[in-house]
């Protein structure tokens, strides 16, 4: 009794973790957008779809090629094209859509919202609209402190910790992120100072676009991909972003957690189709209680 | 003694102005436009073709929900992205009371409506803590999961919904309930729009720190504004589902929240009757686009996305003062 108890708290670890991986790398970019130009991307989720999608196609491209024989070889390169897709169309999103409408906020979000629809839309007409299975790159499968799990999965807890680790670094110690926390603080004093307060935004969206591609590419391997799957990743990330604080980086990466390891709780001890309304509860509850997040600034804008 | 008389002579002065008034609007451009084409849609059973009569009806009932959507959004600029959440609402109370309970249609479209109040009420009040963006992807969040709940869950149905409601008619009578609710909640809209609360709305858009300090509660507008475009939106639901006879999870949808929004947009926001232009325009092209079928709502994500970057005024307004532009050159003026 005493053992089986231990394996259920052992699972409910380990899979919050990769839970709160694949959420951390979710509600960083969204947050960071929001922070630095009070910026919503509602394509948030189609872009994690387009990497999903380009990564999809891009293996039977490559796998064409006799020389990339060895599938992690192959599967890294094409990892390598979908992310650099993504990221470059989160730098044309921005450019061509976002910062001429950068007036009127709900025309970002609208035309975010479009975004979304475009892309979930060019997925289905381009492809199907039938559910799809990448196979993953590493697919044996490891015991831990006797719980299996899939090997792919630990990669990808390792590499969103990793990633996640060198983005806070960058925004806290380099030059570019230097302006990037400038533009958050205050875009107008920023742009007198001589930032380029455009480009800073296009930069945080392309960090943003590489998080959630990153995620996409680590994270979808194993799971089935089908055009209607961006909006629910972008609930994740919209749930952690209000649970955490909007436009905080900590509050991020710490909400990220603590929902990945409450929705696998629920997951256990209630039911699975149960933790459908967890993010909803969480939006409820914090929104009711401390709408600023765990870790916001006061005064929600 | 006060004399308690019914003043016949100023109720009749005041019936005259409003006569006047309606007279002089009737012969006016818009006007005038509005009732020809009035007219022409009444007309348009007389062709007898039921196969255009249905395209129209979805037309009509999909104008009220973009006109629902424009007055939230356009006129107290709480954008909403979960609007498919009222209309499926109440879509599946009217279903089920249609259904299982076997209540007159005519009252269960006022239940449904009177569930998607009170629902918006529930929405309303967490997401008013939200602000501009962030209240749409608040709205959007609670359509995505009421379609989770009713998808994943087995009550009403699950994935099937309920299916096989009685018909409420032939087709033409369809036709004219529906012209009827539409012209009826279009013009209640417009009114709203047009009153004391309209203005209250839209001092609420242009700068609600300004607002609050003027004394306007802005929290209760938002939350009027917010129930009655629930009200609407949950007549277009009820009736959407009266017309194709079944409802199912799908209607929850963020597709749904979008078509409104494409619709409103195509039409011009903030104008309520645009929603109508808009409603007609898309589901004309929609039909148009079928051969397309797979592509025809990449066509219209492209539209929106074009029309929101290029086009913020949207179709009606500009299109109706070049024409009469073009009018008044006519005449000589």
């Amino acid at each position: 009794m005493q053992r089986k108890v231990n394996i259920m708290f052992l699972e409910i670890l380990i899979f919050g973790t990769i839970r709160g991986a694949l959420l951390a790398l979710l509600a960083l970019g969204f947050s960071l957008v929001y922070g630095v130009g009070g910026l919503l991307n509602l394509a948030h989720g189609a872009f994690f779809l387009i990497t999903a999608y380009i990564l999809y196609w891009t293996i039977p491209l490559l796998a064409a090629i006799p020389a990339l024989s060895y599938y992690p070889l192959l599967f890294g390169i094409a990892a390598v094209i979908s992310l650099s897709c993504v990221v470059a169309i989160g730098a044309v999103t921005y450019l061509g859509l976002m910062k001429p409408l950068q007036k009127s906020h709900i025309g970002v979000v609208i035309v975010t919202f479009a975004l979304a629809f475009f892309f979930e839309q060019f997925v289905s007409f381009a492809g199907d609209p039938k559910s799809h299975y990448i196979v993953p790159p590493v697919p044996n499968i490891v015991t831990i402190l006797g719980v299996r799990v899939l090997q792919q999965q630990l990669v990808f807890v390792l590499g969103s910790v990793i990633l996640v680790t060198l983005v806070t670094l960058f925004i806290n110690r380099s030059k570019i992120g230097k302006s990037i926390r400038a533009v958050s603080q205050d875009s107008e004093a920023a742009k007198l100072v001589g930032i380029n307060t455009d480009r800073v935004m296009m930069t945080s969206l392309m960090i943003s676009a590489l998080l959630v591609g990153f995620a996409a590419v680590l994270y979808a391997p194993g799971n089935y991909i089908a055009p209607r799957i961006g909006w629910g990743y972008l609930l994740l990330a919209f749930s952690v972003t209000i649970f955490g604080g909007m436009g905080s980086i900590p509050g991020s990466i710490l909400g990220a957690y603590v929902m990945g390891y409450a929705t696998s709780l629920t997951d256990y001890l209630i039911n699975p189709s149960f933790s459908e309304i967890v993010p909803l509860i969480v939006i409820l509850v914090m929104l009711l209680l401390r709408p600023q997040g765990l870790l916001g600034k006061k005064g929600l804008q | 003694m006060v004399k308690l008389q019914f003043d016949w002579e100023s109720a009749g002065n005041r019936f005259e102005a409003l006569v006047n008034r309606f007279v002089k609007w009737a012969f006016s451009f818009r006007g005038g436009i509005t009732l020809v084409c009035l007219g022409g849609l009444l007309c348009l059973p007389l062709t007898g073709r039921e196969y255009l009569v249905t395209i129209v009806i979805t037309a009509m009932i999909l104008a009220i929900f973009a006109a629902s959507w424009d007055l939230l959004a356009g006129f107290a600029g709480q954008t909403s992205f979960g609007h498919a959440a009222f209309f499926g609402i109440s879509g599946y109370f009217t279903a089920a009371l249609v259904k299982f309970y076997g209540v007159h249609w005519f009252v269960a479209i006022f239940i449904g409506a009177g569930c998607a109040v009170i629902f918006s009420l529930l929405i309303g009040i967490p997401c008013l803590r939200l602000k501009g963006p962030y209240l749409a992807l608040g709205t959007l969040a609670f359509a995505l999961i009421l379609y989770n709940l009713f998808l994943t869950g087995d009550w009403l149905g699950g994935t099937e919904g309920i299916s096989a409601l009685p018909n409420i008619g032939d087709v033409f009578v369809v036709f004219y309930i529906v012209a009827a609710f539409m012209v009826a909640s279009l013009i209640i809209m417009r009114a709203i729009v047009d009153s004391n609360l309209g203005t209250i709305l839209k001092a609420i858009r242009d700068d609600e720190v300004g607002a609050d300090a003027t004394g306007i509660n802005t929290t209760v507008y938002k939350l009027i504004a917010f129930m009655v475009s629930g009200l609407f939106a949950g007549i277009a639901g009820a009736l959407f589902v009266l017309d194709t006879t079944a409802v199912n999870p799908a209607l929850f949808q963020p597709l749904y929240s979008f078509y409104a929004i494409v619709m409103a947009s195509i039409g011009g926001i903030a104008t309520i009757y645009g929603s109508i232009v808009g409603a007609f325009l898309f589901r004309l092209t929609g039909e148009l686009l079928r051969p397309l079928a797979a592509a025809s709502l990449l066509i219209f994500a492209t539209i929106l996305i074009l029309i929101i970057r290029f086009a913020e005024e949207g179709v009606m307004n500009p299109v109706l003062g070049h024409v009469q532009d073009l009018w008044d050159k006519i005449r000589g003026r």
